[in-house]
């Protein structure tokens, strides 16, 4: 047993991929948490298209260490653009998003295609090499993911108040646009934390399934985003020892990534199987309905 | 001349979207305690001017003066209740958690509310009648009951300028007669509110002054002057239907 679940996270790079996607856990249960109340999820995966450019420009001016400059760099444009689009009526949200998803993800192939590694390249931007993970790259995740979870717990009030009653947030004279613009690049920087691990097209599933099991099991936020840390920690560890094994055991290869991919929707499947009456909060809440019924 | 000490001055002010007016020439002077009913068919500017209060909408001419400030200057003692049906019932937040909000305000950034402003919210949903249900989730109460929660959440706000947007909407009796008491206190205490309604008979038991919108004023002053059926027609036109001569049934919408 202890062979299989523990000790292949005992070699260096098995050991890196899993702290790499115990930190993105952390930061993706939150930040999914915020997708969720706030329906991004074409938002963010919209980002994870447009980030992509941004990594290959980076990789083709500086070599694998340009990949997290040029993310943010792109990351952060997005991230203002969108903003900016959201907030105009004049254009149909889902139009402009996917308009601007196909330009930059074609923008993105152009400049790999140029390159005579080109597949592999490729490959490398879109799904990431969990298994290659460097001490660096730790680093840097373990950076975005305090910024990004510093500046949510302490705007998490306005951003629920913004989420909830956008009108009210702005008679109440809050800048909408400028928590907007605060969430945005907040999705937009877990995107740049896993581009080179995960692959900026997984991502999106971090961005929306670990809230999405939360929102399955509770009514409450908080446990909403306990549980999608929960769930994405449990992925992670999961898909890395099922790809592990399958390779080094049965000599079949599992890409890592997806296979974290797969746990964390069978995460959510299985989620959906809880009957509504056994759910975390509901209970509570429904044995005082049914007092209140009796009485 | 103006007196100040006014709750909500409005100075021949025109409010345009997109260059087009869609309300012009209002004039109105809201007291403290007293209560405004804003009667007028759909899309007659009653919103507009909810929003134009609140700052959200800018005056293309004349002004609006909130408690002798700019309406953005004043937002913090003026406090607005959006129509229940337009909040998303699946949100995950708790009937407490809303009420709250009113308080985020005085919180201020970065910090989270604390014993004293649970205190009141709690205070705020009493009022409201629902107290007993602060831990369900809002979108599983009623639509009469998700208004009283948005009355309470503004409550909380301690505002001395009460907006609200179609209360009375699809409300059932008891929500109703909650949603009068509360305001009455509210009015009492010597804040003063202004309510876009359809319903005239309850503008007659909510409020003592009626203001006649569409497009521009039809009349402003006391509900018993201003409800009248020529008034009432003049506003309405063809959504007016006369009833028995003397009496004006306003159709819905």
């Amino acid at each position: 047993m202890h062979a299989v679940l523990v000790e292949p996270f005992t070699t260096p790079f098995m050991g890196r991929a899993l702290v790499e996607l115990l930190l993105l856990a952390a930061l993706a249960g939150v930040v999914s948490t915020f997708v969720l109340i706030r329906r991004l999820g074409f938002v963010a995966d919209t980002m994870t298209h447009t980030v992509f450019p941004g990594v290959v420009i980076g990789f083709l001016a500086g070599g694998t260490g340009g990949v997290f400059p040029g993310a943010l760099v792109a990351a952060a444009v997005t991230a203002a653009l969108l903003t900016l689009l959201t907030r105009s009526r004049r254009v149909t949200d889902d139009t402009a998003l996917a308009v601007l998803l196909a330009a930059m993800f074609a923008v993105g192939v152009i400049l790999v295609s140029r390159r005579s590694s080109y597949s592999a390249d490729l490959t490398a931007f879109l799904f990431g090499r969990l298994l290659a993970v460097t001490a660096t790259q730790l680093v840097q995740t373990a950076v975005v993911g305090a910024v990004v979870l510093l500046t949510l717990a302490l705007l998490a009030k306005e951003l629920r108040l913004r989420a909830f009653d956008p009108q009210s947030a702005a008679a109440t004279g809050y800048r909408v646009w400028l928590l907007d613009l605060l969430l945005n690049m907040s999705v937009a920087l877990v995107v740049v934390a896993a581009a080179q691990s995960v692959g900026t097209i997984l991502v999106v599933a971090l961005l929306v399934v670990p809230a999405a099991t939360g929102r399955l099991l509770s009514d409450r936020l908080a446990v909403i985003a306990a549980v999608g840390v929960v769930a994405a920690a449990a992925a992670g560890y999961t898909g890395l020892v099922v790809s592990y094994q399958a390779s080094v055991t049965y000599g079949t290869r599992l890409a890592s990534g997806a296979t974290v991919v797969l746990a964390l929707v069978g995460l959510y499947l299985l989620a959906l199987l809880v009957p509504p009456s056994r759910r975390l909060v509901g209970r509570l809440t429904r044995r005082r309905r049914l007092a209140d019924a009796v009485a | 001349m103006a007196d100040a000490g006014a709750a909500l001055r409005i100075d021949r002010a025109t409010v345009a979207y997109d260059g087009t007016p869609v309300l012009q020439d209002v004039n109105a002077q809201v007291q403290p305690g007293e209560t405004v009913a804003l009667i007028g068919p759909n899309g007659a500017g009653k919103s507009t001017l909810i929003k134009a209060v609140l700052g959200l909408v800018p005056v293309a001419s004349g002004t609006i003066t909130v408690l002798d400030r700019s309406p953005v200057a004043a937002r913090r003692d003026v406090a607005y209740v959006p129509q229940a049906d337009t909040l998303d019932p699946e949100f995950p937040i708790s009937v407490a958690q809303v009420v709250l909000m009113g308080r985020y305000r005085r919180v201020g950034w970065l910090r989270r509310p604390g014993r004293t402003d649970r205190h009141i919210a709690t205070e705020a949903l009493d009022q409201v009648g629902l107290a007993d249900r602060a831990k369900a989730r809002f979108g599983t109460l009623s639509g009469g009951q998700r208004q009283r929660v948005l009355l309470a959440r503004a409550i909380a706000q301690r505002p001395r300028l009460l907006l609200l947007d179609e209360p009375f909407n699809g409300v059932d009796a008891l929500s109703q007669d909650a949603l009068l008491t509360a305001i009455a206190a509210l009015k009492q205490q010597g804040a003063a509110v202004v309510i876009s309604t359809h319903d005239l008979t309850l503008a007659h038991l909510a409020c003592d002054t009626a203001c006649l919108l569409n497009g521009h004023m039809y009349g402003f002053g006391p509900v018993h002057d201003v409800l009248t059926p020529d008034l009432l027609r003049a506003t309405y036109g063809s959504q007016a239907l006369e009833l028995r001569g003397d009496r004006v049934i306003v159709a819905r919408p």
